[in-house]
């Protein structure tokens, strides 16, 4: 028998041994064991196949990479942007093929006071909340107030502080008793409790003094700082949706007050669940078009219209599923399958070849569209950097001379060929009506090769390694600009990848000489764009600074004549695209969607805002073919 | 044996207790800020009011506050879902890991233990060449491209599977099919080893020579020792299968908690990092004891070091 072969390694007593374990008993247990772990494998099967499945909705889209939140204050995601934007409505909305501001809750256009200073909502009387309420005037207060009051508010807040009178003292105000509460220990003498009892008995009287006022139910006057001609686009905003009175029932109070011991305005953030009801909660009660049925952590969205919506008998798609997927791939997968009517996101690592079906027009299902947002690079324009090294890129001419060794058509054609736009403007051209950007500067080797030579380097010489800092995504980006800067200018270029959230800090800390940077428009001006760029912002990450800049922005803040304004506007971009250079703008991002040919009513638009109310979806057949329309 | 049943699960928690300790300082000093998202930088008052309310200002007194709400089975929050405490993202996501871990082990066993025993019993034949080359094929290959070449076989040519998702019957073969191959790789290699061992022993061949039939033989007498390696490993393979796999939950879109791990990791999520490495570990420490205590059932030479 060729198996028994090698030597014995067990001796004859572990044999013994070895027979007693199999005693009857034990041999008995073991089958029940086994019966026991078949039972379990059937019963999890069944009822894992029982659990009860909705029939599919009407419309099936893919959200990549699911919702973040769907807390209107806190929320800065496109995706989630487009999940409130369908089950909220702001005063205004904005509309889907030419992205201007339209009628949204309240009557358009408001009135407006002939300084441009005040603006009156009428909200209309048949806008309803999911629930049949009456939206109000004190509805809208109550969402904005979130966006401001710290606890709830995050990056928009300056949507409110730059534009409404009074909302920067408020929050300077409410900011300065935070941060005086967290750093008094609770238990000392009482001077904490004191401290907050009077914050907490200030706080009504002194939001009275911010420009926000219900005139009457129906009625909201704003009363801005000065003029905002794109104040009507910013109403659609998320930041500016309504929030229903609902909602105070789960807000956290201390000693009776309506703030946390800390000073801070906190709800449960739970309260934007459908069917959560802590505190005798309704559940989520929205406004807009559609309502939110049912959520599922990581993986569907279920939404209804909403029965109270002032037009709700005219949509068309009456139920819309939101899958998620962690996964472009199996998304597009899912799509070609018939399982997904629309993808709004095709970034693949082939995302190229998608571009190529798209513009051979061998897919006429895929559409593509340049959005309003910009891929730049930063320089660090402070010297000496973080950790004493001085810093080359304080000289203006060397920003100069690295934007004019930049070949972008090469990148956006030859490296990445996914059709975005070459970028030599901060903002996109013909993106925003009535502002034309700077020409900005084209590839000029002998100049750029003269202004580093009129720096002090001359060939690149003396000019130590330039380290460009990225995330893994841009990897082919980065290397092809690394390839011209040192084909150019003879620089050695070191490549440093990050991963995203070190890549954050690093940036945040300063500790960078180029870094990557991209920028998506949050309302259709330029000053979304150039605002970043002023001094001390927040997200002025080459902490460039230059006074004219500044007074150009100013000056347009204040200009009433919308062509005066954009003139001024031009001026300072042509300072940072032409002069300055604190930032090297290389492309505007393209994206591919694909919308399966029987859904209408969708379209591709620079900001990706697809209202689902217009969609329409004729019949398919099981692969997702159209049958009739 | 009380006592040493005892002994060990103190012991267990001791070892979760350092995991804690351990991946917290590894939560702390790693660079990056869990409240950061999107382009836009987050004005510092707003971080700094985010800090305060969730007591991040002060890393022992954090570190404390966790570490008493998972006593509670309370972790608290995640910064990288508003909506979602850890406690839910953990009772949503691992029943469907350990369900298709659970499944995956017993495909593994199922299909893994008779290939090695038909591979030590056939040495050298067209079987065993055709085992050991599943079994290389399934060590080798990454589940990513298992994964993806089922995917596109069954749900895209053929279409007889869904491309992924969750909630129906049909999205589970794939996953299990993709999450079993490593794991009956490993079983088959373990349980041919084991039995070529066995197979060559004393006992055997008294079997043999008394005159048993060799499928007797093969399948009642030498099995039984033979399996004792594949018992061993198969506490932490199976920890390992339910706790989910990152690949295999994003090449078939599954909602398990392997996908936590990794963007927990990736998110500088403290409250999500920590809470799924707790589950991780005292799963792991669970199986651990679990098998270790089957282990000394079938085999009561070892039940002293128990």
């Amino acid at each position: 028998m060729p198996w028994l072969i090698g030597r014995s390694l067990i001796r004859a007593d572990d044999f013994a041994e070895t027979l007693k374990g199999v005693s009857a008993a034990r041999a008995v247990m073991f089958r029940r064991l086994l019966l026991i772990c078949a039972g379990l494998i059937v019963v999890s099967v069944s009822l894992f196949a029982l659990t009860a499945k909705e029939p599919r909705a009407d419309f099936t889209y893919v959200n990549p990479s699911g919702i973040h939140t769907l807390d209107p204050a806190r929320m800065s995601w496109t995706q989630d942007f487009r999940v409130a934007l369908n089950i909220w409505e702001g005063l205004t909305t904005w509309d889907p093929k030419t992205l201007t501001p339209i009628e949204g809750a309240a009557l358009f256009p408001p009135d407006i006071s002939p300084d441009q200073l005040v603006y009156t909502f009428t909200i209309r009387e048949n806008a309803r909340w999911s629930n049949g309420d009456s939206l109000t005037a004190g509805d809208f207060i109550r969402g904005w107030r979130r966006g401001m009051e710290p606890g709830t508010a995050t990056d928009y807040t300056f949507l409110f502080t730059d534009h409404i009178v009074g909302a920067a003292e408020y929050v300077r105000w409410r900011n300065e008793a935070v941060t005086l509460l967290t750093a008094t220990p609770i238990d000392q003498t009482g001077f904490h409790e004191s401290v907050l009892t009077s914050h907490g008995a200030e706080l009504d009287a002194r939001f009275d003094e911010v420009g926000l006022r219900a005139v009457d139910i129906r009625t909201l006057e704003v009363r801005l700082k000065r003029p905002c001609p794109y104040f009507l686009d910013l109403a659609a905003f998320p930041t500016f949706l309504p929030c229903h009175e609902s909602t105070e029932l789960l807000r956290e109070r201390h000693h009776g007050l309506p703030i946390t011991a800390e000073g801070l305005v906190v709800y449960d953030p739970q309260w934007t669940k459908p069917n959560y009801h802590r505190n005798d909660y309704p559940g989520l009660v929205t406004n807009g078009p559609y309502m939110l049925s049912d959520w599922t952590f990581k993986r569907r969205a279920r939404f209804r219209v909403n029965p109270f919506y002032r037009a709700a008998e005219q949509i068309a798609c009456r139920t819309i599923d939101m899958l998620e997927y962690d996964n472009i791939s199996a998304s597009i997968m899912a799509y070609e399958t018939g399982d997904v009517d629309f993808l709004t996101d095709m970034s693949a690592p082939y995302d190229h070849e998608i571009a190529r079906l798209y513009r051979s027009g061998e897919r006429p299902d895929f559409h593509s569209c340049v959005l309003s947002a910009t891929y730049f690079l930063s320089f660090n324009c402070v010297s000496p950097m973080v950790g004493g090294r001085s810093n080359p890129f304080v000289d203006r001419r060397i920003r100069k001379a690295f934007t004019l060794a930049v070949d972008r058509e090469r990148i956006v054609e030859n490296v990445l060929k996914r059709g975005d736009g070459v970028a030599h403007s901060f903002v996109p051209p013909d993106a925003i009506p009535g502002y034309v950007p700077p020409s900005g500067l084209r590839r000029d080797v002998n100049e750029a090769q003269r202004l580093l030579a009129e720096a002090g380097y001359a060939h690149g010489v003396g000019l130590g390694p330039v380290e460009l800092l990225y995330v893994p995504n841009d990897e082919r980006i980065c290397q092809a600009l690394a390839r011209m800067w040192e084909e150019v200018l003879g620089i050695h270029v070191e490549l440093r990848s990050q991963e995203s959230k070190t890549f954050a800090e690093e940036k945040a800390n300063q500790r960078f000489m180029i870094a990557r940077g991209n920028w998506y428009a949050d309302y259709n001006d330029p000053t979304t764009f150039l605002d970043c760029l002023g001094t001390g912002n927040g997200n002025n990450d080459s902490r460039y600074s230059n006074p004219r800049y500044d007074e150009l922005l100013a000056a347009a803040s204040l200009a009433t004549q919308p062509s005066a304004r954009a003139e001024l506007l031009r001026l300072a971009e042509s300072i940072i695209v032409e002069d300055d250079c604190p930032i090297l703008p290389v492309l505007h991002y393209a994206q591919t969607l694909a919308i399966k040919p029987y859904v209408k009513g969708l379209y591709a638009n620079a900001r990706l805002w697809f209202p689902f109310r217009y969609v329409t979806v004729g019949r398919r057949d099981q692969r997702g073919s159209v049958l009739e329309r | 044996m009380t006592a040493r049943i005892i002994r060990r699960i103190i012991a267990g928690f001791i070892t979760v207790a350092c995991v804690y300790a351990l991946t917290f300082i590894m939560v702390v000093s790693i660079p990056g800020n869990p409240f950061q998202s999107g382009a836009r930088n987050m004005p510092p008052e707003a971080e700094q009011a985010l800090r305060a309310r969730y007591h991040m200002d002060n890393n022992w007194v954090y570190f404390g506050e966790f570490l008493a709400g998972a006593a509670r089975l309370d972790f608290g929050p995640t910064f990288t879902y508003n909506e979602w405490t850890c406690n839910q993202i953990i009772a949503s996501a691992l029943p469907v890991s350990v369900l298709i871990g659970f499944l995956a082990i017993l495909v593994a066993l199922m299909v893994g233990v008779p290939l090695g025993v038909v591979g030590a019993v056939r040495r050298g034949g067209w079987l065993d060449a055709g085992g050991l080359a599943l079994v290389l094929l399934g060590i080798s290959l990454p589940t990513f491209v298992t994964g993806t070449a089922l995917l596109t076989i069954f749900a895209l040519f053929l279409r007889i599977a869904p491309v992924g998702g969750w909630g129906a019957l049909a999205h589970l073969p794939l996953p299990v099919l993709t999450l079993s191959l490593p794991f009956v790789a490993y079983i088959a290699r373990l349980t041919r080893v084991g039995m070529l061992d066995v197979l060559g022993s004393d006992f055997i061949r008294t079997a043999l020579a008394k005159g048993l039939r060799p499928r007797t033989v093969v399948w009642k007498h030498a099995l039984k020792p033979a399996l004792l390696p594949v018992l061993s490993y198969l506490g932490p393979a199976t920890a390992q299968a339910m706790t989910g796999s990152f690949v295999v939950e994003k090449v078939f879109g599954v909602p398990g908690i392997g996908q936590h791990f990794v963007n927990a990791a990736l998110n500088r999520d403290p409250g999500l990092i920590l809470s799924t490495v707790l589950v991780f570990a005292a799963l792991l420490v669970a199986f651990n004891l679990l098998i270790d205590l089957v282990y000394a059932w079938v085999d009561p030479r070892i039940s002293g070091a128990v």
